[in-house]
């Protein structure tokens, strides 16, 4: 082993890691090669959504390479960051450290990209958050390097509030994770509840890998809310959803955007998830023109899992930070300087336009009920209908 | 473990095999350090086991030892001087030197749980606790800018010392598997603990100020040369000062009186109590220094990466300390080097394999338990005199 | 606090004491007849829930829809499955180890957890997420005043205490169980006496294994989820809880198990602030038991020898 050896294979391309495979495709090798990154939960409790938005990303990358008009060719390194925060720092400092990394689209977890944030501004590496919702991602710093596709908890839990008061339901029990993902959640639905006349009668925080609620569960009970608003991800509320029933727990179900997976189908059985409610930014891929487009070439690409509440983020993210690189060239300042300047930008998830914290503005949230199996937008549901009826409806 | 001892001729011993050995593991840990693509990592690893047969084959590890026992302070010097040089080797790629300064406080984190496991045979499954311990008052202190980082490590030590006092009631009273779960059960509270108030970040994790020497802010790059060096660079000097300062304490520990009585405190409780020693005070005295030093260890740890959380603090990363004891051979300071680079170098390395990590890693150390129990590097006897193998 | 109150959590603290205890005799039996600690058991406990869950799935497809036929044989077959897994973990792993530090053994074993976990997580299909148990148990209940007791509860209860009451006889009934104390007791003159040394061990590993899955279908039971992480926070509670009553004593198994889950329930219920900290109340008398009682509530009888 000479150092020669070493020399030419640092030089060499750092071969991707992908599932899917990405066509290297004959012309595309003329092209000089930029690397990117994506991170997200690729393992653990949440991994469907992780994967789900991994496979978006490649989906970018794989078409825009397709595509004879892009000037670059670019490489995908998906990293894990297993929704944990200091497993998310390693990574975040991993991708971060490595220069020919020109910039990423990272976390669906909130805690994890609060603790990363502060790596990226070091290291002065342009990330676009395709995930997580918690304001102070964005909000609660002024690093030019972080952008946000997605929308933050606050709409979220203000369409959630209301939608919910309208409904006629009066008092709730919140159980909450103790990340900032669930206390943020827990503090702007308290916040705006109380603003719609709503109570709540009883908070709980409890650990994100906990098992046993029934403690909790029963001093609700006592408590008898109307509706049990739960904010976490999806592994803990199929726990929650399921033990409510052991304990006989008659409430209504409301979630957050983190239990929008098909996961929580497959953990707790379409019966128990029937009437389950919960709340997304965005509008539902499918309704939109570019969502269709996704939608479709993600079906063609074959990948084994789906895409998920998240992956048109992701891929509208992917497709962001490629554009900024075709304009602007591969380098991190650059990418920072443009990511600053964009406004009305096309995307799958319609338009994107960053403010001076580099937040993008979506307003429309549209609230989802887990029918037979499956989430259905409220609207379109059998109980907006009147056909079927949530607990405590007439 | 005496085998040697007793095989090696008492003549003095030559430079060559411990300066070469130096040598070889400094190049080929850059090599390691660096090497992307898999295929490298792979070749390297191959590497490693055909010379590690080749040496047994050839008689060499009994060479290099009384080498190095012959000259041990020179020898010691040339690992720091070798240490040295691979770092200025790396020293403007950011990812390299992290790892490598990982690597650096995880061996002075086994440094510490060897004195409770190797020499006093206490077992401590709480080991990330008390670094944790360490990391998290470096994030406390880090908020108050008048404190000099240099005590604020210290105070890691202190912290992480006086947790371990709110155990020494049941950990002297209590043995082997016993004394086992009042150590499991400390880790999974702190942990718990950890996530669920809300004064110390929660589940969430705190930020931890950078490390500040006079004048110099740990986490700006010098400039030498014209040249910006990555800012891990200083960490990586700071742990090497570290791990210097340590591993000579831990050798002139075992070396003392208050070693010789670890020793007996191990091997056989009540022959030593029978001899005058006091049982109870050596185990308080091994299970305090070594909970001082992984508080010293996490406490840089934390300023380094910059970012906690209880999830680092896990049960399992206690598991990982002790088996970094374990795989490099209880008692043995060098082997806990090799373990921990193994640790941290490996999953970290082996990424192509990227989910499939933690499953190979964890067999890897069943089959080093069933096939080689003493570690990879095991425990020499004593050396009082240099040149002189075994005591003799 | 009212009495439905009360008696809600009475439930759910024997609930959980009756799991702590399946488990934590695992660990003390292991611990009689071998002198070490099998800290793999939460994983294989999981491993067999699993097996379990597989065979559902199999008798789904296969048309077998009886609910009480097919508990039946998921038990069995989960059950048989781990119990073979006990006993080679004991041949192949622990037993090479007999004349090796305790602790290796102990790490060997933790090892062999993460390995299990691991594989359950990369190779089952779609392992890393968490599964539907299917409810098997008739969910029928009544209200006794703010205390809804579910039949399947109770049978969950009642089928535990009487697989550790059934235990109890086969260990002090038994010709094996007869083995099994001696061995426990003293290997060499149990050996000398004609027992079938290796027998035993294997018998007792299955035996304890087999009680896990048990266990484990009754987590799957209880909580309609599984998940490839369950083995772990069970394994550690167990392994306390068998440690906190007295290894090598099934009655302080059972002891610690309860005792546990009292604190848990205890710790959830009327500690003021949050509930959240019932697993530090719980994990701190823990310790202070060890304080008091360094080994254990009903201590193993040795004596030091001098």
């Amino acid at each position: 082993m000479t150092s020669g050896t070493f020399h030419s294979a640092r030089l060499a391309v750092l071969t991707a890691v992908t599932a899917a495979g990405l066509a290297l495709g004959g012309p595309a090798m003329a092209k000089d090669t930029v690397e990117l990154g994506f991170v997200g939960p690729l393992t653990g409790g949440v991994s469907a959504i992780g994967v789900g938005g991994r496979n978006s990303a490649e989906l970018a990358v794989k078409l825009r390479n397709a595509d004879p008009k892009s000037k670059y060719h670019y490489e995908l390194q998906a990293l894990d960051d297993e929704c944990k925060p200091n497993v998310g720092v390693q990574v975040a400092t991993k991708l971060a450290a490595n220069r020919k990394v020109a910039g990423i689209v990272s976390h669906y977890c909130s805690a994890v990209a609060m603790g990363t944030v502060d790596i990226y501004h070091r290291f002065g590496l342009p990330a676009t958050v395709w995930g997580a919702v918690l304001p102070d991602i964005t909000y609660g710093n002024d690093y030019a390097e972080i952008t946000r596709v997605n929308g933050t908890m606050i709409n979220q839990n203000e369409v959630a509030a209301k939608f919910m008061a309208d409904r006629g339901y009066k008092t709730w029990a919140v159980i909450h994770d103790t990340t900032d993902y669930g206390k943020g959640h827990d503090k702007y639905f308290t916040k705006f509840l109380e603003a719609d006349g709503g109570k709540i009668v009883g908070d709980f925080g409890v650990t994100s890998d906990q098992q046993d609620f029934t403690a909790e569960l029963t001093q609700i009970k006592q408590l008898n809310p109307d509706v049990v608003y739960f904010a976490g991800l999806t592994p803990l509320g199929i726990r929650v959803r399921q033990q409510m029933d052991k304990l006989g727990l008659k409430a209504v179900f409301q979630g957050v955007s983190g239990i929008k997976s098909d996961s929580f189908f497959d953990g707790i059985g379409p019966d128990l998830a029937e009437g389950t409610l919960t709340f997304l930014e965005g509008a539902p891929a499918e309704k939109l023109p570019g969502g269709a487009y996704f939608l479709k070439e993600y079906q063609k690409a074959g990948f084994d899992s789906a895409a998920e509440a998240y992956g048109p983020f992701a891929f509208a993210a992917m497709n962001l930070l490629m554009d900024a690189v075709e304009t602007v060239g591969p380098d991190r300042k650059k990418i920072v300087k443009y990511m600053g300047t964009v406004k009305d930008h096309d995307s799958i998830t319609g338009p994107i336009t960053f403010d001076e914290h580099g937040q993008n503005t979506v307003a429309l949230i549209t609230p989802y009920v887990a029918q037979d199996g499956k989430w259905v937008v409220w609207a379109d549901s059998e109980y907006a209908s009147g056909k079927r009826k949530l607990p405590g409806q007439n | 473990m005496s085998d040697i001892a007793i095989d090696a001729p008492a003549r003095p011993k030559g430079l060559l095999p411990g300066a070469a050995t130096i040598l070889a593991v400094s190049v080929y840990g850059w090599a390691l350090l660096t090497a992307e693509e898999d295929w490298q990592v792979i070749g390297l690893l191959v590497l490693a086991a055909a010379v590690g047969l080749v040496g047994k084959l050839a008689g060499l590890g009994p060479k290099v030892l009384a080498s190095w026992s012959s000259n041990e302070a020179t020898m010691n010097g040339g690992a720091v001087l070798g240490l040295l040089a691979v770092i200025f080797a790396l020293s403007t790629q950011h990812f390299p030197l992290l790892m490598l300064t990982t690597t650096l406080l995880y061996f002075i984190a086994s440094l510490g749980l060897n004195i409770q496991f190797g020499y006093t045979g206490m077992v401590n499954f709480a080991g990330a606790a008390f670094f944790g311990a360490g990391a998290y008052t470096a994030a406390v202190l880090g908020g108050y800018a008048w404190i000099p980082p240099l005590l604020t490590i210290l105070a890691g030590g202190v912290v992480a010392m006086v947790l371990s006092l709110l155990l020494v009631y049941p950990i002297v009273r209590t043995t082997g598997h016993y004394a086992a779960v009042v150590t499991i059960a400390f880790g999974v509270l702190f942990k718990t603990f950890l996530e669920v108030n809300e004064i110390l970040g929660g589940p969430q994790g705190l930020m931890v100020e950078s490390m500040k020497l006079p004048g110099w802010d740990f986490n700006n790059g010098p400039v030498l040369f014209g040249v910006e060096m990555s800012f891990y660079l200083n960490y990586a000097l700071f742990a090497t000062a570290l791990v210097a300062l340590i591993f000579c304490l831990v050798r002139r520990l075992e070396r003392s009186w208050l070693g010789l009585h670890m020793d007996a405190v191990r091997l056989d409780e009540t022959a030593a109590a029978c001899f005058g020693i006091s049982v109870h005070r050596t185990k308080i005295l091994a299970f305090l220094s070594g909970n001082f030093i992984l508080g010293i260890a996490g406490a840089l740890y934390g300023m380094m990466i910059s970012f906690i959380a209880p999830a680092s603090f896990t049960f399992s990363d206690s598991l990982l300390m002790v088996s970094i004891v374990l795989l490099g051979g209880m008692g043995s300071p060098w082997g806990g080097a090799l373990a921990a680079a193994i640790v941290v170098l490996l999953p970290e390395k082996l990424q192509v394999l990227q989910e499939y990590r933690f499953l190979l890693f964890s067999v890897l150390v069943m089959l080093v338990l069933l096939f080689r129990p003493d570690g990879l590097l095991p425990r020499q006897i004593r050396n009082y005199f240099p040149g002189r193998e075994g005591g003799k | 606090m009212d009495l439905g109150l009360i008696a809600q959590y009475l439930a759910n603290g024997i609930m959980l004491g009756t799991m702590y205890a399946l488990v934590a005799v695992g660990f003390t039996l292991f611990f009689g007849v071998l002198d070490v600690i099998k800290f793999s058991h939460g994983d294989v406990l999981m491993l067999g829930t699993f097996a379990g869950f597989t065979v559902w799935l199999g008798l789904q497809a296969a048309g077998i829809v009886n609910p009480w036929l097919q508990l039946v044989i998921i038990l069995i077959a989960s059950m048989a499955f781990t119990a073979a897994i006990g006993a080679m973990i004991a041949k192949w792993l622990v037993l090479p180890l007999k004349k090796a530090p305790p602790l290796n053994t102990l790490l060997l074993t933790l090892m062999l957890g993460t390995a299990i976990r691991e594989a359950v997580r990369l190779f089952y299909p779609n392992g890393s997420n968490p599964k539907a148990f299917p409810a098997l148990l008739p969910s029928a209940s009544i209200d006794l005043g703010g205390f809804l007791l579910r039949a399947d509860s109770v049978i969950l209860v009642a089928a535990g205490l009487s697989l550790i009451a059934g235990l109890n006889l086969v260990l002090n009934r038994t010709r094996l169980g007869l083995a099994i104390r001696a061995v426990a007791q003293d290997e060499e003159t149990a050996r000398t006496m004609g027992i079938n040394y290796m027998l035993v061990v294997l018998a007792t590993f299955a035996i304890g294994s087999g009680v896990a899955a048990f266990a484990g279908i009754m987590n799957g039971l209880y909580y309609s989820e599984i998940n490839f992480g369950m083995g772990l926070l069970l394994g550690l509670i167990g392994f306390s809880a068998a440690i906190v009553g007295g290894l090598g004593n099934l009655y302080g198994a059972i002891l610690g198990g309860f005792i546990f889950a009292g604190l848990q329930v205890v710790g959830a219920a009327l500690l003021p602030f949050a509930s959240a900290y019932k697993d530090v109340f719980a994990f701190a008398v823990v310790i202070a038991i060890m304080a008091w009682k360094p080994t254990g509530l009903i201590p193993e009888r040795t004596s030091d020898r001098v």
